[in-house]
């Protein structure tokens, strides 16, 4: 089974396949921004638009809306495209007994990008007395006057953009790493409970691929975050913790490096391998979601859900996470190969 | 036959000092703003780049254990 060449191939094509989809798919359309920001009630206001793989001037059926918290529409009531990327919608806007300052969403809809959004378009603020004389009244939303965006195309996600490609080489690569983590855990205990070497190989085979798994983890993270979050690392607690636990599995190659007795040395780190998988736990999975963290899946955040991981993501990503982890198992293999062609070596030469 | 070897090592050496010269350039390309504009795709392409990088570094890594008992079998022999 290890030196059967299928899984191997297998393991690479589904990358490559994770590669082109994921780098060739769309986006879906979206809108980057759009000026001014700002507007008093009554007022006419003309909102210059700038969109994202957006069809304005091949588009048949434009129209835009703002829309206020409590769901009601004003529909524009002028159009210009200029290209396919900008636009100017002009709206009348309502007058009406505001008493605070409230947030407009800005819906534009066409049958090419479907309905697309930007929300908190518009601030609206009070008007003054002399602009009262609008005609224009909040209306209910017609929802099946829109429409949606056919195709499969990676959802459009505001400050994302692009990098939601990340997710099927960041986020996999940490669940690939777990898969192995978890191999080396299990033939770590195999080998305290048989006390065969073996599996003492296996596991060290298995948790340094992981760990350099690990460590492209935090190194994708840090490339991704500097695009998004705008630094290379913050002081995030998710980040750091993972970090920490990058740390202590390193220990456990010091450790093995350390020890040349061989079977102290397999006791010895089989042990310290149960103990730092148990502390891995905590460190990701617990500690990060007990406050508050920028990252997805902690303090509130949702991270498998929504439109983060969509069904389009879904089917590139599961996919990913396979690839990377027969890749894994394939460098552990060879890891695993080369230290019985040591032990051979060593056996026959003394 | 260790020649061989010498010139497949020089030539891995190369390669790694070529890998290791692209990354301070894709740090400068994460400054430039005007790629906030066209949505940030060099952010993947860095993603890619660190972990083809990670990989070949492990590759290199195994090379290396592979050639040191290559070279005990010979001196051996």
């Amino acid at each position: 089974m290890l030196r059967q060449l299928w899984w191997k191939l297998l393991g690479a094509g589904i990358l490559v396949i994770v590669l082109i989809i994921g780098l060739g798919t769309p986006l879906k359309s979206g809108i980057l921004e759009s000026f001014p920001l700002s507007a008093a009630v009554g007022e006419t206001v003309t909102l210059d638009v700038r969109g994202y793989n957006t069809h304005f001037a091949t588009a048949t059926s434009q129209s835009a809306y703002l829309k206020n918290s409590e769901q009601r529409v004003v529909s524009a009531s002028l159009i210009e495209v200029k290209s396919e990327q900008d636009a100017a919608f002009t709206f009348n806007l309502p007058t009406g007994d505001l008493a605070s300052r409230e947030s407009l969403t800005l819906i534009v809809n066409n049958e090419k990008d479907g309905s697309i959004i930007l929300p908190s378009a518009l601030l609206l603020k009070e008007g003054s007395p002399s602009n009262q004389s609008s005609t224009a009244r909040w209306e209910p939303l017609m929802v099946n006057e829109l429409h949606r965006s056919e195709g499969y195309r990676f959802p459009y996600r505001n400050i994302l953009h692009e990098t939601i490609r990340n997710t099927f080489f960041h986020v996999a690569i940490w669940f690939a790493m777990f898969i192995l983590f978890i191999t080396g855990l299990v033939n770590s205990i195999l080998y305290l409970v048989r006390r065969n070497l073996v599996y003492d190989k296996i596991a060290s085979a298995f948790t340094e691929v992981g760990i350099v798994y690990g460590m492209v983890g935090l190194a994708t993270g840090s490339m991704w975050a500097k695009f998004t979050w705008g630094a290379w690392w913050t002081d995030d607690i998710k980040l750091n913790m993972s970090a920490i636990a990058i740390l202590i599995y390193l220990a456990y190659l010091i450790l093995r490096r350390s020890i040349h007795d061989i079977d102290s040395k397999a006791r010895l780190s089989a042990a310290y391998n149960v103990f730092s998988f148990l502390i891995l736990i905590p460190l990701i999975f617990i500690i990060p979601r007990m406050t508050d963290s920028l990252h997805p899946g902690n303090g509130g955040n949702p991270a498998l859900g929504g439109e983060d991981l969509d069904n389009t993501l879904r089917l590139v990503f599961y996919p990913s996470i396979i690839g990377l982890t027969l890749l894994g198992v394939w460098l552990s293999s060879l890891s695993y190969r080369l230290s019985i062609l040591k032990d051979r070596w060593i056996l026959n030469h003394k | 036959m260790s020649n061989l070897i010498n010139s497949y090592n020089s030539l891995l050496s190369n390669l790694l000092i070529i890998l290791i010269c692209l990354v301070p350039q894709l740090m400068l390309a994460a400054s430039v703003d005007f790629l906030r504009s066209i949505g940030k795709i060099y952010s993947v392409i860095g993603v890619i780049v660190i972990l083809f990088l990670a990989l070949i570094g492990y590759l290199i890594y195994l090379d290396r254990k592979i050639t040191r008992l290559e070279n005990q079998n010979l001196n051996d022999e």
